[in-house]
């Protein structure tokens, strides 16, 4: 059997599957392999930029009406579990971008938040600069009962045994980083904002995450390496 | 409006990439403008695959679930809009083929492959009217004519290998050459291009 690792193989197989004549069991193959191999996946990318122009020759054809009312009917409740559970949106952002802030600036600004008001969000991301955890937390005016929404968005996340992650508040410049409390392994977490903390958290630069001993820094200053580390974007 | 065609094509993606980043964040009335902007492209891509509309219908449906699904992993892509929505339409469709027929009624919904002439007005033709794909068209030109009509068959009406040899009464081995070699050579073309 001829090996998927034949580069000339790979290559036909890539454009055959997007040309379409790569069919039945050859097509569930190449599809399961798909999953797994970054490269091949790139290869069809290409293929695709390649010859997806030719769709754009074939003429528009108007669906009937009924089709866009089931697909609304069909979101419509992927749509109320609101952005904030979205972890593949997270997940697919690299970074907090220009481009991000705009859409959430906008996104936020345009309807009825079903979701508790976002002041500042933080994309943080790990050493491998992958997305790791989000947190944000509500415009300082809406701060009653200041907290801080954690996500934790990293495929597999582990603590050694013994330790505590600690996150902070970078002010930038050259303040010193503030301890915002102690997080775990759960997918969303609630920190409670320390009072006096409250009126600086809207201006500060960053966020990070670091390792310490068991229980939290016993400096008060981050004394572990900071795994995650994310910049802070204003929202309102 | 005296805009060039690559400027016009370069707005049409902004608009459309910043589409599918409002609906990665949920944004209902985005996802309802990007389906309004690209259904009917979407639409004649499936129709044309599966040749019956209640078949084209669903696909179309499935591939617009899956947009908004996935919208956010488009942010990683590297590809224009169009060509990243048209590939799930497209993949769909042809996934939709590899199942098994729940029903063997409904020939009435069925639509005949164009009896599609090489030298007739067809979607060739029309792409080489089209503003964006000014490479592939050259290059699909300088294919061999059986080449080409093997390549734009099966990538229109997603054609398989023995359907492509029924319609155009060749052998299998022979169309399968056809569309490796017509590949090969749009390919090298491209590359130069």
């Amino acid at each position: 059997m001829a090996s998927y690792k034949n580069p000339q193989l790979r290559d036909k197989l890539a454009s055959e599957y997007v040309l379409g004549t790569l069919r039945g069991q050859a097509r569930a193959r190449f599809q399961s392999l798909l999953k797994y191999d970054a490269t091949l996946r790139q290869l069809v990318a290409e293929w695709e930029q390649k010859l997806t122009p030719l769709a754009a020759a074939a003429g528009d054809i108007e669906p009937h009406a009924r089709v866009w009312r089931k697909i609304a009917a069909r979101i419509s409740g992927s749509a109320k579990a609101g952005w904030w559970a979205n972890l593949a949106l997270w997940r697919g952002l690299t970074v907090a971008t220009t481009a991000l802030t705009l859409a959430l600036g906008v996104f936020i600004g345009s309807r009825p938040a079903p979701e508790p008001p976002m002041g500042m969000v933080a994309v943080m991301s790990d050493e491998r600069a992958q997305p790791a955890m989000v947190v944000s937390w509500p415009p300082q005016k809406a701060a009653r009962d200041a907290h801080i929404r954690v996500k934790l968005i990293q495929d597999h996340p582990t603590m050694a045994a013994n330790t505590s992650w600690e996150l902070w508040m970078l002010p930038g410049g050259k303040a010193a980083p503030v301890s915002l409390g102690l997080v775990g392994l759960e997918e969303n977490q609630i920190l409670k904002l320390r009072p006096e903390h409250a009126g600086m958290m809207s201006k500060a630069w960053g966020v990070a995450l670091s390792i310490e001993p068991a229980g939290g820094s016993p400096t008060g200053a981050p004394t572990g390496p900071m795994i995650f580390k994310g910049q802070c974007v204003k929202v309102i | 409006m005296s805009q060039d065609p690559q400027t016009r094509t370069a707005e049409s993606n902004a608009r459309l990439a910043a589409l599918l980043t409002q609906c990665a964040l949920r944004n209902q009335q985005a996802f309802a403008d990007l389906y309004r902007a690209t259904a009917a492209k979407l639409f004649g891509v499936t129709l044309r695959i599966l040749r019956r509309e209640d078949w084209a219908e669903e696909v179309l449906q499935e591939s617009y679930v899956n947009i908004w699904n996935h919208a956010a992993d488009y942010a990683v892509q590297k590809s224009a809009p169009l060509t990243w929505m048209t590939s799930i339409a497209r993949n769909r469709s042809l996934d939709w083929l590899r199942r098994p027929r729940q029903e063997n009624s409904g020939a009435e919904y069925e639509i005949a492959v164009e009896s599609w002439q090489d030298e007739a007005p067809g979607p060739l033709e029309q792409l080489m009217r089209a503003d964006a794909a000014g490479a592939l068209a050259d290059c699909l030109g300088t294919l061999d004519s059986r080449q080409r009509q093997t390549i734009v068959l099966a990538f229109f009406h997603g054609l398989s290998h023995s359907e492509l040899a029924a319609h155009l009464q060749q052998p299998l081995g022979t169309i399968k050459t056809w569309v490796r070699r017509g590949l090969e050579r749009l390919k090298n073309c491209l590359a130069s291009a």
